[in-house]
């Protein structure tokens, strides 16, 4: 088991955590730990302690984003100077490879194709990148999706067909693109869930969804690929399903504050974590109606009636007198997290039914944290 | 979705806000004052770019909020899917900065943040697109 983990700072008062879990055949358990600004730490388990013992430094800024493919066993990582590089792992060391991406901002985002041989970087320049290998020149080319979207691409995330990914954007939309290229992509994928569109050409915009109108971010497709959800930054979840021509969405709209990024532990189950520090579960019902179940965390709803979720709301009970909401004048929260968490990805996945049993988010507190989902009883019906 | 109507139909809009102002009065003046915010906000905020009518669903809307007497009784029959709405429209009449507007305002947004939470606020704040 391995958990990638990366950070970046862009001053003292916010700081960025990418991480990423990664299940290798070595027993041992790692993880990869980000320093503040450019480098990337990879830590390894030992019994109840965590163990620095790779540091990556390649990049000359911040590494916005980070990931790791299980099949080629290859960590991307992307950074604000522009470049992404391609570890690659030879004996003990982690050797880089630069591929220039060819943008003119930062890079935001990446994630690897499932099968390892493509990866997607999402950027500031309103492009996305789709980078492959090229066998006969030793070195990896970067096609670029542009004019598709009019604003900075927050998240990128592929279909479990290796061709399809969807995008968010702070334009407030949410677009699923064909990223077929010849000699790469063997031949045209078999029709799946999301019908005839895997015949489209590279770049082409197989839908664009128009569900919010503020910044969008954190999109995941379900594990069959059927459907997808996303967040806005107006306190709303979206799930689309019949991704197409004719897509059908439900919007969810939530109590309290935005969400940044959501996953899916089955197609019923969605996790969603985001400025309220606390991991929000939702649930589809036996007709595939989305709703809110409720807080993970539930040991800290309990505690706090009148809820000392974040900061705001703290400012909150300021603002209507001290008297009627209480001050909380404890540091913590009273939750696992103390401040907004931005990245949740899948931990373990139990061996023989490839069901996701934990796993783990991190914060601008600085936090990783790991979650069981075993424990969870209420939830076993949905997984 | 953004279907905005063109300026020509913005007459046909203000046809509409000021038969809703009439329903309004005649509301008030049977003691309906939840009926008569609920009438307010229905077709709100109009779907056009045009100012005027903005200012003039505002001023029905305004005329409705001032009227509400017991807050705590008028969230006892104001359904959910008003909530978003009138978070809107609480923050326009915050922004007038006229002091009983303001007042009304503000003690409204206490009941309405308990009962619609952060996020009421943050779709009305966030919403570039549909404004009152």
């Amino acid at each position: 088991m391995i958990t990638v983990l990366a950070e970046g700072t862009q001053s003292e008062i916010s700081l960025k955590w990418r991480q990423l879990q990664l299940i290798s055949l070595l027993s041992a358990l790692l993880a990869m730990l980000g320093a503040p600004t450019t480098q990337v730490h990879i830590y390894k388990s030992v019994e109840e302690n965590w163990e620095r013992i790779h540091v990556l430094q390649k990049h000359d800024q911040i590494v916005a984003g980070i990931d790791w493919s299980k099949s080629s066993n290859r960590i991307v990582t992307v950074s604000h100077d522009r470049n992404s590089y391609v570890w690659n792992q030879e004996g003990s060391v982690w050797v880089p490879t630069l591929v220039i991406l060819r943008l003119n901002r930062a890079a935001l985002c990446v994630q690897w194709s499932p099968k390892g041989n493509k990866f997607a970087v999402g950027s500031g320049a309103k492009t996305v990148c789709i980078c492959y290998y090229e066998q006969e020149n030793n070195w990896w080319v970067s096609k670029l999706i542009r004019k598709k979207h009019d604003s900075s691409v927050t998240s990128v995330a592929w279909h479990p067909n290796n061709v399809l990914i969807a995008t968010t954007s702070t334009d407030g939309k949410c677009r699923v693109f064909s990223t077929f290229i010849k000699g790469v992509d063997a031949g045209k994928p078999r029709k799946s869930g999301s019908g005839s569109s895997l015949d489209a050409k590279f770049g082409e915009q197989i839908v664009q969804l128009d569900l919010s109108f503020c910044w969008a971010f954190g999109v995941k497709w379900s594990p069959s690929g059927n459907s997808l959800a996303y967040v806005g930054h107006n306190s709303m979840i979206y799930f689309v399903d019949h991704i197409g021509p004719s897509p059908s969405a439900q919007s969810v709209v939530l109590r309290d504050l935005p969400l940044r990024d959501v996953m899916f532990v089955s197609e019923k189950l969605v996790i969603g974590v985001g400025y309220d520090c606390n991991p929000m579960v939702f649930a589809a019902d036996g007709i595939g109606s989305w709703s809110f179940v409720r807080f993970l965390d539930e040991k800290k709803s309990a505690s706090s009636s009148a809820r000392y979720g974040s900061q705001l709301t703290e400012a909150f009970g300021k603002f209507y007198g001290s008297s009627k909401q209480g001050t909380s004048n404890d540091k913590s929260r009273g939750g696992v997290h103390d401040n907004c968490i931005n990245c949740i990805v899948p931990f373990k996945t139990s061996s023989g039914s490839n069901k996701m049993t934990s796993f783990s988010t991190s914060g601008l507190d600085g936090k990783v944290v790991i979650w069981d989902l075993k424990n969870q009883e209420d939830l076993l019906e949905y997984m | 979705m953004g279907e905005h109507v063109e300026a020509d139909n913005a007459e046909a809009i203000i046809t509409r806000i000021e038969h809703k102002s009439r329903k309004i009065e005649s509301l008030l003046k049977q003691y309906k004052p939840v009926e008569a915010l609920k009438t307010a906000l229905e077709g709100s905020p109009p779907k056009t770019r045009d100012e005027r009518c903005k200012s003039a669903n505002w001023i029905v809307v305004h005329r409705a909020l001032m009227a509400i007497k017991d807050v705590d009784l008028m969230f006892t029959s104001l359904d959910p899917e008003y909530y978003d709405i009138l978070m809107k429209y609480l923050y326009r009449g915050l922004s007038t900065g006229d002091r009983p507007t303001c007042d009304q305002c503000l003690r409204i947004h206490e009941k309405l943040t308990h009962k619609a939470g952060l996020g009421c606020i943050l779709r009305a704040l966030s919403d570039t697109v549909n404004t009152v």
